[in-house]
Parts: C-alpha cells; structure tokens; sequence
C-alpha cells in the first residue's frame, strides 16, 4: 500500500498543515486562484472549510425526506391492508380501519426508514465503502485521521500543472507536499477471503434448501419435528376410545373419593325430597338405588352400571368386552321409568321402552287417535274420562290432571339428576301402583323474607311463563296455546287447586316435581339449583295461601296499604268497566242513527 | 499546540463570560488520539481480563439457563398464576430503560449542542446496544415456544395464513425496540466510523488494518465526506430523539393499554420515559467511572462531564419521585376502589418491602446529589448510581409483580416466587451485557476521538480570540 510506482499517473498533489487555521488560509488561497477539483482531508469536521473551499449543500435532507414518508406511507398501507382488508380482526369494536392504533407503527417505520435514507444515502453519495483509495499511498497521509490536515488539488483539475500547483501550496507555509499517484497494485482481494466467502454462502443455503425441499416433499413420512409444539397432542373426544389410559377411556372418570365442586350431597333428603330413612324401611333396595344415583361415587368403576353415564358406557362396550354383561340399555333413561322393583330391566324390556319412546312423537301429532296405553291420552283435556289403566287411587281422586301428575311423579325421584331432563319428556311406561314414598312434609329450607324472594324470583324465571305469575295456571305460554287452539296442549295446573295443597301434596313431592319434572312439564333439576328449588316450595306454598288467605292474617299495619290498594284497583276497574259501557253505548248509538 | 486551560484542572467551577474547558490538561490533537488508542493496541490489563472472565462466565450461564428453557418450557420460570409476566418482562423493561441514555446523549444533548457529551456519548451509544441486546433478549424467550418468535414478524407466513394484530401495544412494542435498536445500532456504527479510521491507520499488523480498514468504509477525511457526514448525523440525531422517547412510551403502554389497576394510567408514558433516563443515566455512570480510572481517560471525561451527568440524574430521579405522589394521589381523587386497593397493597401489601427499597432508592439517593460534594466525589457517584439502578430495577418489579399478583379476582390472589432459572438469567443478562461492553473497550475507540478533536479546535479557537482582545 505504501510503495508508490513513480511511472504511474499523478493522481493530485497533497499539502499538509499541522493547524485548522494554516488549512483555512491556504483553501481559500486556491479557492481565490480559481481551482474547482479541490479537497482537504482533516480529522474531524472543520468548519467554515465548505465556504474556504466553496463545497455544496447536499441533497441529504431530501433523501432522508423521501425514505420518511416512505416509512409512512408502508406502515399504513401494511397495517390497513393487513388488518382491514386481507385479514380483518374485530378487535375491542374498534373499526378494522383504526388509525390511532396504526399510529404508533406509522411513527416507528417513519423514523426507520428515514434513518435509513440518511444513513445509506451518506455513505452513497460519499462513494464509501471504496477500499481502494490513491490517497492511502501515501504513508504521511495515515496521519490525517490523527492530527494533520492536508488539502488536495487534483490533476483533473482545468488549471492544473504540477510546478505551478506546488509552488502555489508552497506558498501556504506547508511543511510536505507531495505528488499521489495513480494505485496500480493489484486491487483484487487475496483469493483466500473469495473462496471462504463462497463456501460459506454455499453452506449456509443448505439448510433452507433442506427447508424447502421438506416443504415440497410428497412422501408420506411424519413431518420431521424440531419441537413437538402441540402438533401431537393426544386430545381427543368424548365417547372415543384412546390408547393413552388402560382402561381405553378418553375422559377421566372423577377421582375416587373426590367430589367435584358443586356435586357435593350433604343431606340425600334435601337433594331428593325424600324422606330417605322412612324410605330404607319401606323399600331398601330403592332407597339403596336413590342413594347410589345422588352420590358422587355413582361414577366409579365398581358401582353398577345401572348409574353410570352414558359416555361412560359407551367406551366400555368398544373397549372392554366384559363388561357386556351388564345391562347396556341404562343409557337410556327410559329404562329408568320402570318400577322400582326391576333393578337391572331385561333388555327386551328397554328395546321395548325404546320403541315407545319412539313411537310417541307420531302419537302426539295425532291426538285424534285415542291411544289409551300411550301417554298422548294424557295429554287430552281434564273432561276426559279417566283410563281404564289407572290405578285404583287414582280413581278415587278426582279425575283432573293434578291427579295424574301425582301418579306420573312418584317413581321420577329414584332417577339420576343426570337423566332427569331426559326422563321428564320420556312419560311412564307404566305406572306403579299406590304412592306411597314418604316425601318429606315440610320444607326444610328456613323460610324467611329472603327465601321468598328468592323463590319468587326463580318462580318467575322459570315457572310463571306456564303457572302465570298468581300460580293459577294462566301463564302466557298457556293463553298462547289456546289462542292458537293447540291440539297438544296440556294445560298447566293451577296452584291453587286442592291437589296440590301442602296436604295433598307434600313439599318433597312438589320438589321433586320441579326436578323431576311433570307429563309435558320438563324437570328443571338441572337448571334451577336445590336451594332455589326449595325456595320456589316454599313460595309456592305462599302464593297458596294468597289465594285463599283472609284479611285478617294480614299485619295490622299493612291491612290499611292493602285495603288502600284494593279501593284503587276497584276504583280502576270500575272506571274501566265505565269507559267499556260509554264505548259500547256510543257503538250502539253510532249504528242506530247509521 | 499546547493549549492553556484558563481555570486549571477544575473545570466544574462556573466563571461568567468564559467557557468551561471540557477536555483537559493540555492536550492535544495527537494527545487524544493517543489516550483513546491506547486502550485498544495496548495488551489486555489484568483488570480487563479477570472482568472478561466473570461476566463470559455469566452470559455462557445465561446461554445455558437458555437452553434449559427451551429444553424445558416456561415452567421454570416462577411464572404462575396470576403473575404471567414475571421478572423475564420486569428485566425486559429494565433493559430497555438503561438503554435510553445512550441516544438521549447523543441525540438529545447533540441537537441542544451541549458539547460535554463528546466524551461519553461512543460509551453511553455503546451501552444502549448493549442493553438493547439484553432487553431483546427476554421477550424473545418469553414467547414460550421462542423458536417461533418470528411469529411477530408481519411475513406472509404458510403456516399461520394470518397477520398479526396491530393494535396491540405488545405488537407496537416489537416494532418500537426493533426499530431503536436498529437506528441505535446505525448511529452508533456511523458516529465510530471516523475513529475506525484512526485505529486502521495506526494499526502496524496487517490483519488488524484490514479489519479495520473493512470497518471502516474507507474513510478519508475528505471535507465533502465530512459535510455530508455531519448532516447525517443531525438527521438520524433528530430522527433519534422523538424515537428514545416513543420507545418508553410504547413499553409503557404494554402496562398501560391494558386494564390491570395500577397499570392503567396515562402517567405511564412520561414516568416511564423520565425513568429510563434516569436509570440510563445512572448506568452511564457505573460504567464510565471505572473505565475512566482503569484506562486514565481523567482528561477526557472530566469531573464536570460527572457532574453534568448527576445533575440530570437528580432531575429525573425528582421525576420520578414526583410520578410516584402523583399515582398515589391519582388513586386517592379517582375514588376506584380497584386503584385505591392496588396503590395501597403496592406500599403496605405483601411486597412492601420492594416498593420501600424502590423508594429508597430512586427518590431518596438521588437526592444526594444536592450537594457539590457528592456530584464531583467518583467513588460517591458510583455508589449512588448503582443504588439507583438497584432502585430502577425493583420499580419494574413492583409495577409488573404486583399489579398482577393482585388483580380482579381474588380468588387468583398468589405471592410470585422467583426459581433460580430468574436468578440466573437477571445475573446472565449482567454477564451478557458487561461481556459486550469489555469487548467494546478493548476491540472499539471508546470516546469519540474526532468530536473530542473539534471540541479542541473551539476551544483553541476560542483562546486565540481571547489572546487577541
């Protein structure tokens, strides 16, 4: 680098001074002898040498201008059509276009990409990076990043002429002037640093190509994985068998001796209604049955099969053949309607069930057909003789359908809360004989003010829509039903009827009627929790009294707010009943004089 | 050449109509060209090598605990419910904060022409990447399945066939530290050019020049690069300043944005933003003051560059203190039961004791700084510095840990316990970070040699007018 071939062509002619002020005097010395291809190599910006040496403004700004709004005008368009157009999020109901949101990378991509023009656009208009430069010929020019300053004029230049330049520089109190010459050694680079380079490059696209080509591969292999991520999951449905556990079951039955949150069955007899005690001494393998089917352990492996879930049955016909001992159609809660007597029901008994349940929606969308086994002959008007099937305490009663909703009633509670919605639906295959479970007499929920309300709320959640709101069995869904003459309805009974009174009645059965639910009535066990349940009992029990209640068990104090409120409404009923007279009159009036 | 230095070798004392000297002790173009290289063609001290060892060490650790993250997922990090976003975010933001100085230096104090950031402005641009490194670090772990991180990137991707979501603060955020990294990295890179020159041309090895002689571009002095140059350095010095700022308010918004009381204040962005410089600042310091014994730069950065440095140090550190009241007092007038609930466990809750040293440390050591003594006392700054970085680091610890440690649900409620897989990677991001910054000293010229030099010519100039009046 440093060896200089005489014979080459002068390049320019150097100066060095060992002051800013010495470079500052002798620029514009040659400035003023008119010299245009000038320059002066200094170590740091020195200034006032652009006018010294009469250098341009460049065009920088411009450049650094350009890759701004650049940056802009990508980030918008990126996000706009990202977000907006190409793959719309709807995100906290912002428009697709919210540009307050885009701002923030508008503003980064701004300041990017003009550092960016600023930055590469410098080096390109300096004409850097260029590793090959006469200048560095010369040996004393390493100092210019140092200490010296030196100035330039370059052969190209119009005036110049070597003596007449040196003597002009000499003139400028330099120290070293020196001719550059031409850098004619070999500007090539070793041929090592091409060859690593090249093998590099080479080697670094291997592992794309191997990318790529995996990518395009139709073979029929895994995919190779790295990291496993979530690709081989082992998740699957429920009802499906899977390898993963040994008993072949893709759900997790409950832990043994665990209770889920929620299941917890502290007392069976608020659970059921039941008075569960007098019910052992009654009819233990029943009560045993009730047990089984309200404990959380119902789900456990060693418990028949008769209270286990349908899914879970499902896994162990696939899986595990043995256990085709067991009856498989408990699945079904049909099966579950059966007198208590029969345990596990003979199959062709549940086949049997299974039928009727299919047969009865094409009995009810002909009503006309009297079917006297089917349930559809239920579901006809209260007028109806009663069935011949009936048992004998049913004829006692009176022939209404509170009296068959006792009887229908009975044997639901025994059910798993699991198949209650299902078995509500489903009507008795047939019907036991007397009702003799023990419900429980009285509610065993305390009842104060808050229960109540919180029995009416529910109540009017879910009951009032049928009841209505006073219970007597006017709700809208009913009005609804005959107005548009429904031929299927069955109109819901009215609380207020002697049926249903707490004597008749017991709060358990009422319960257990909410859960279990009621010929078209559905159990509403899964929806409504126990203690809503019981409170909406226990509201029943009040709207009851409401009906038939006297004055006289009012408050003192509140009697006069109820006899105020009862003038009132007289009062309106009266105008009402005035206001329909007028009417009527001025119709009649309006059509005689017509 | 010889430069006379009209106040002596004290350059903090303030005299009305003359300018302080910032380089001093007569020196000279040579001089300095001299003290910076120094350190570099010199062999490694020993103070040098033993550091070196230390904190590769600890970043081969960092690397290590990597790995064993990878190999064993996010589990080992004391990330639990509630707290999702353990230390790996609380160092993030730590990080990047220290990282705010360096362009504040440059770009801030370059375009207000504060000439005393000639000297420290090549470390503080340094340290900035360095702590960009490390900051870049911890979400890109944190991702979970870091492998595929590139997710972030807005890349018609075959996998996904979607794009990211860009009005997330956490997606702004990606482009935000990309983004000043990137443009840190290239004012860094542009402002070391000329001094890259200086190495090439000093070096004797052949190798050595080549390798500097690649670096740096080829680079002659040549007045018309120099004029260009210059302008391109204000350009990316003026593109530099709104950017460090939109940098901390784009990570304050990641807390901000979102609903978590005591997260969801519009003070974030500017206590966040008066938090980074004051624990940059403080960084700075820690930094410069060892390097400037060890390698002799006394002359260079003076006791008044210290000085300067405190002095924003105690204004920020005020702040910051002012932005705690002002939360405080934000959750009192705003009567939300939520904020008034999480301001109040902030400072009497489980983690009092973080909030306390957070106090401590970032309101009450600063101001120190009070008094001449401790500003100009090196020994004395240093300890205070690290206080405050102490101080800066437990700040994000207590706004991430315990916003989330107490969110809406109660039921959720936990302590957050950091497994020694957190340790090592808060220690590794050290090692990591100090193992970049000694590389630097030895490989780059740590000052600024060419600005240093014109700096020089002013002062030069000044006193020949001086002797001409």
């Amino acid at each position: 680098m440093t060896e200089v071939k005489k014979n080459s062509r002068v390049h320019g002619i150097i100066a060095e001074y060992t002051s800013v002020d010495a470079l500052l005097k002798a620029s514009r010395r040659i400035r003023d002898a008119g010299y245009k291809k000038t320059d002066a190599f200094t170590p740091f910006p020195v200034h006032g040498i652009d006018e010294a040496l009469g250098i341009k403004p460049t065009v920088l700004p411009w450049i650094a201008l350009a890759g701004g709004l650049t940056g802009t005008c990508t980030a918008l368009a990126m996000q706009i059509w990202m977000n907006g157009f190409d793959y719309p999020y709807i995100i906290s109901g912002k428009p697709y276009i919210s540009l307050p949101a885009f701002m923030p990378v508008a503003f980064e991509l701004t300041v990017l990409f003009a550092s960016f023009g600023a930055f590469f656009g410098m080096w390109a208009l300096n004409g850097l990076p260029r590793f090959s430069n006469p200048m560095f010929t010369d040996p004393r020019f390493d100092r210019v990043t140092d200490d010296r300053f030196f100035l330039y004029i370059d052969a190209k230049d119009d005036r110049f002429d070597s003596a007449g330049v040196q003597k002009l520089l000499g003139e400028t109190g330099t120290e070293y002037i020196n001719s550059v010459y031409e850098d004619d050694t070999p500007s090539s680079m070793p041929k090592f640093i091409p060859i690593t380079l090249a093998v590099l490059m080479a080697l670094s696209i291997i592992p794309a190509l191997i990318v790529a080509k995996m990518r395009v591969t139709k073979s029929s292999a895994p995919r190779f994985h790295v990291f496993y991520d979530m690709d081989f999951s082992p998740a699957k449905d429920m009802q499906q068998t899977t390898t993963l556990f040994a008993d072949g079951r893709a759900m997790r039955p409950d832990v043994v001796g665990t209770v889920a949150r929620g299941q917890m069955s502290q007392d069976l007899d608020f659970m059921t209604g039941v008075d569960v005690e007098a019910l052992s001494r009654l009819d233990m393998p029943r009560a045993q049955r009730l047990a089984r089917a309200y404990s959380p352990s119902a789900l456990q492996d060693d418990e028949p099969a008769a209270e286990k879930p349908a899914a879970d049955e499902a896994v162990k016909e696939e899986v595990k053949p043995t256990t085709e001992e067991k009856p498989t159609t408990e699945e079904k809660p049909a099966a579950e309607e059966k007198p208590a007597a029969s345990e596990t029901p003979a199959e062709s008994k549940g086949v049997e069930a299974e039928k009727k349940d299919a047969k009865e929606p094409a009995s009810e969308s002909t009503p006309a057909e009297p079917k006297k086994e089917e349930p559809a002959a239920e579901a006809k008007p209260a007028e109806a003789a009663p069935v011949e099937a009936k048992p004998a305490e049913k004829m006692t009663e009176a022939p209404k359908p509170v009296a068959e909703e006792k009887a229908a009633a009975e044997e639901k509670p025994a059910d798993a809360e699991q198949a209650s919605e299902a078995t509500a639906v489903t009507p008795p295959v047939a019907v036991p004989a007397v009702d003799n479970t023990p419900w429980l007499k009285e509610n065993p929920l305390a009842v104060s003010a808050e229960t109540l309300a919180k029995g009416q709320e529910q109540f009017e959640i879910y009951c009032a829509v049928c009841h209505g709101a006073s219970g007597s069995g006017n709700g809208l869904v009913h009005r609804r039903a005959q107005k548009i003459l429904a031929t299927t309805w069955n109109p819901p009974s009215s609380l207020h009827d002697e049926a249903i009174s707490s004597e008749k009645y017991p709060d358990g059965k009422l319960f257990s009627t909410i859960t279990n639910g009621i010929r078209k009535m559905p159990g509403y066990g899964s929806q409504i929790k126990v203690q809503d349940r019981w409170a909406i009992v226990a509201y029943v029990r009040a709207l009851q009294q409401s009906q038939n209640a006297s004055i006289d068990l009012v408050p003192e104090d509140q009697r006069k707010q109820i006899e105020a409120r009862k003038k009132e409404v007289e009062k309106a009923l009266a105008e009402q009943a005035e206001a329909e007279k007028k009417r009527a009159e001025e119709a009649s009036k309006s059509a005689s004089t017509k | 050449m010889s430069l006379a230095i009209s106040n002596g070798l004290d350059n903090t004392v303030e005299r009305p109509g003359e300018r302080a000297s910032l380089v001093l002790g007569g020196s000279t173009y040579s001089s300095v060209t001299e003290a910076v290289c120094r350190i570099a063609e010199q062999p490694p001290s020993r103070a040098w090598v033993i550091g070196f060892m230390i904190s590769a060490a600890l970043a081969s650790w960092l690397g290590i605990c990597i790995g064993w993250l990878f190999y064993q997922g996010v589990g080992v990090w004391g990330n639990r419910s509630p707290v999702f976003w353990g230390w790996p975010i609380v160092n993030f933001v730590f990080w990047v904060g220290i990282g705010h100085a360096g362009t504040l230096i440059s770009a801030i104090l370059y375009l207000f022409r504060q000439d005393w950031r000639t000297s420290i402005n090549r470390a503080a641009e340094a340290m900035t990447i360095f702590a960009v490194v490390c900051a870049a670090t911890f979400p890109g772990i944190h991702v979970g399945r870091a492998w595929l991180a590139f997710w972030l990137a807005p890349y018609p991707s075959l996998n996904l066939w979607m794009w990211p979501q860009f009005r997330s603060p956490l997606l702004w955020d990606v482009f935000a530290v990309s983004t000043y990294g990137t443009v840190s990295l290239l004012f860094w890179y542009m402002g070391m050019v000329p001094d890259l020159a200086t190495f090439r041309d000093r070096s004797k090895n052949k190798w050595r020049r080549m390798a500097y002689g690649i670096l740096s571009l080829g680079w002659t002095g040549s007045s018309r690069h120099w004029m260009r140059y210059e302008k391109a350095y204000a350009l990316l010095a003026a593109f530099a300043a709104p950017l460090v700022l939109s940098v901390h308010t784009i990570v304050s918004f990641d807390f901000a944005v979102s609903q978590v009381p005591g997260w969801h204040t519009t003070i974030f962005p500017p206590y966040f933003v008066a938090g980074a410089i004051f624990s940059g600042f403080a960084m700075v310091l820690t930094l410069m003051i060892p390097c400037r014994s060890i390698f002799s730069l006394e002359k260079l950065i003076t006791i008044r560059h210290l000085e300067n440095m405190c002095k924003v140090i105690l204004a920020t550190g005020s702040i910051v203190g002012l932005a705690y009241g002002t939360e405080f007092f934000i959750a009192w007038y705003g009567q939300v039961p939520a904020e008034q609930f999480a301001f109040t466990n902030r400072a009497f809750g489980p983690y009092w004791w973080a909030y306390w040293t957070m106090v401590t440390c970032n309101v009450i050591s600063p101001q120190l700084f009070w008094v001449k003594k401790f500003r100009t006392t090196p020994w004395i700054i240093v300890v205070i510095s690290i206080f405050v970085n102490i101080g800066m680091w437990f700040e994000r610890f207590v706004i991430v840990i315990t916003s989330l440690s107490r969110d809406y649900l109660p039921s959720a409620w936990g302590y957050f316990e950091p497994t020694w897989v957190d340790w090592s990677m808060l220690i590794g991001s050290f090692g990591l970070f100090f193992t970049l910054f000694l590389l630097f000293c030895r490989l780059m010229p740590v000052i600024n040699m060419a600005e240093v030099k014109a700096t020089l010519a002013q002062e030069i100039r000044m006193s020949h007018q001086d002797d001409h009046h």
